[in-house]
């Protein structure tokens, strides 16, 4: 009578931590991205170190030396992590902080993507602030095997990591190589990802990463917008007008969409087409009032640019829709 | 003298940031950037040029600061996005900063005990 009542009481470690988290028929299985390299710290560089382990994993080949001058910070003695995300787009690899649980953490590594973490050390009001790099987990042991400082394989149980990983937010980052997906991705946070890469002049990366979102998400029109744009960007405005058009199809009401689309129709000559493009745009309800000046801003530019005269589209500017 | 001399030199970098930093914008005259697009969907209103230019400079200002040298600053903050810039602008000194770890959790262990003696919960350093 007595024990179980102990049982419970006493010993919060009984319940495995893993488990919850992990597929039903791959609950017991252990995996260990042991090809992920290893690059012991050096004093308080532990942000280079764990930042070029990923960089390394998705194909970059740089040291952690190479890094210092770009995340590391002497008077802080530590790197931030927007600066580790900024310095991931430096090298054309798409930088995508996962959601923040255990199960969205494990499926990386299901994935094969080794995951840079931060943890705090030591408590909430003295925090001790630290990069690892989760690279496997351990379900009978109900443990993760980390690369973590002057540790190679550092085997820490997941009720001590889940704590120090809860006191920084659960923050986690994969390093995608262009074009990759995570094991998990939203729709939103993904493009955001690769809008930031196009917004840094990674305009190939970032074109390889709106092609994967419009194969995954093909009704979702800012992939096609943010695929359209790398290719007018690229000269290819075919294909540009092509992307537009997918973008207004999804939907309707994308007036990013209908503007850019106007555009490429006036380049190639098409001015009343584009026109009426913009016009039966703007007369759709609810744009916001910055988004319909940058449509009436394009509409006088095309106006202006139209030659006087013949003005008659010629038969090749179907209109779209 | 001297010091106008270096406010003058700072207006022109300033005026020359603000020319490069417009340009992209203006090289895709019609075109709604995806960036942008996105901002407006969430219906952020973006920070003007201005504003995001004078969060550039004070970053950059605070990296020098952190002890960074300014020509890697320059580079540094050139590879963030506008709004991790707004983002970093207000709190760059004490969001965390990832680092050793090690010393600091000899440290905080060692704290720890030490409280614990005092308080009389074990009794350690006595046997030293």
């Amino acid at each position: 009578m007595l024990a179980p009542a102990l049982a419970l009481s006493g010993c919060a470690g009984v319940s495995p931590v893993l488990a919850p988290h992990l597929p039903a028929e791959t609950r017991r299985t252990a995996i260990e991205l042991d090809a992920t390299p290893f690059y012991p710290q050096t004093v308080h560089q532990c942000g280079p170190a764990a930042l070029a382990t990923v960089l390394q994993k998705s194909g970059v080949d740089v040291t952690p030396d190479a890094l210092v001058s770009r995340v590391y910070l002497p008077e802080r003695q530590g790197s931030l992590q927007t600066e580790l995300v900024a310095a991931t787009r430096g090298y054309a690899r798409l930088p995508y902080l996962i959601d923040p649980d255990l199960s969205a953490l494990l499926a990386e590594l299901q994935d094969a993507h080794p995951v840079l973490v931060l943890q705090n050390l030591g408590f909430s009001f003295y925090p001790v602030w630290h990069y690892a790099v989760v690279i496997g987990y351990l379900p009978d042991d109900d443990a993760l095997i980390l690369r973590s400082g002057v540790t190679r394989r550092l085997v820490m149980s997941a009720g001590r990591f889940l704590r120090t990983w809860r006191l920084a937010g659960y923050w986690g980052l994969v390093v995608l190589r262009p074009g990759e997906l995570p094991a998990r991705p939203t729709a939103a946070t993904y493009l955001k990802a690769a809008a930031d890469l196009e917004s840094v002049g990674q305009t190939q990366a970032a074109a390889l990463a709106y092609g994967a979102a419009v194969n995954r998400w093909p009704n979702d029109a800012t992939a096609w917008l943010g695929l359209g744009n790398t290719h007018y960007q690229a000269g290819r405005i075919p294909a540009a007008e092509d992307s537009y058009r997918q973008a207004v199809r999804v939907n309707p009401g994308y007036l990013a969409a209908w503007n850019n689309l106007a555009e490429v129709l006036a380049e190639r000559g098409c001015y009343d087409t584009a026109i009426t493009t913009l016009d039966t745009a703007l007369a759709r309800p609810g744009p916001t009032d910055a988004l319909r000046k940058l449509l009436l801003q394009t509409r006088s530019e095309i106006l202006s640019r139209r030659p006087a005269g013949n003005s008659a589209d010629t038969p090749g500017c179907e209109e779209a829709d | 003298m001297h010091s106008s001399t270096i406010r003058k030199a700072g207006l022109y970098i300033l005026i020359f940031n603000f020319l490069v930093a417009t340009f992209p914008q203006q090289a895709l005259a019609g075109i709604i950037a995806t960036p942008a697009a996105i901002a407006a969907q969430e219906n952020h209103d973006s920070l003007s040029r201005l504003k995001q230019l004078l969060a550039r400079e004070d970053v950059r200002g605070q990296l020098v600061q952190l002890g960074i040298d300014p020509g890697v600053a320059e580079q540094r903050v050139n590879s963030l996005t506008p709004s991790e810039i707004a983002q970093l602008q207000p709190q760059l000194d004490s969001l965390p900063a990832g680092g050793d770890g090690l010393l600091a959790v000899i440290g905080v262990v060692f704290i720890v005990l030490l409280i614990l003696e005092l308080t009389g919960v074990i009794n350690i350093f006595n046997k030293i």
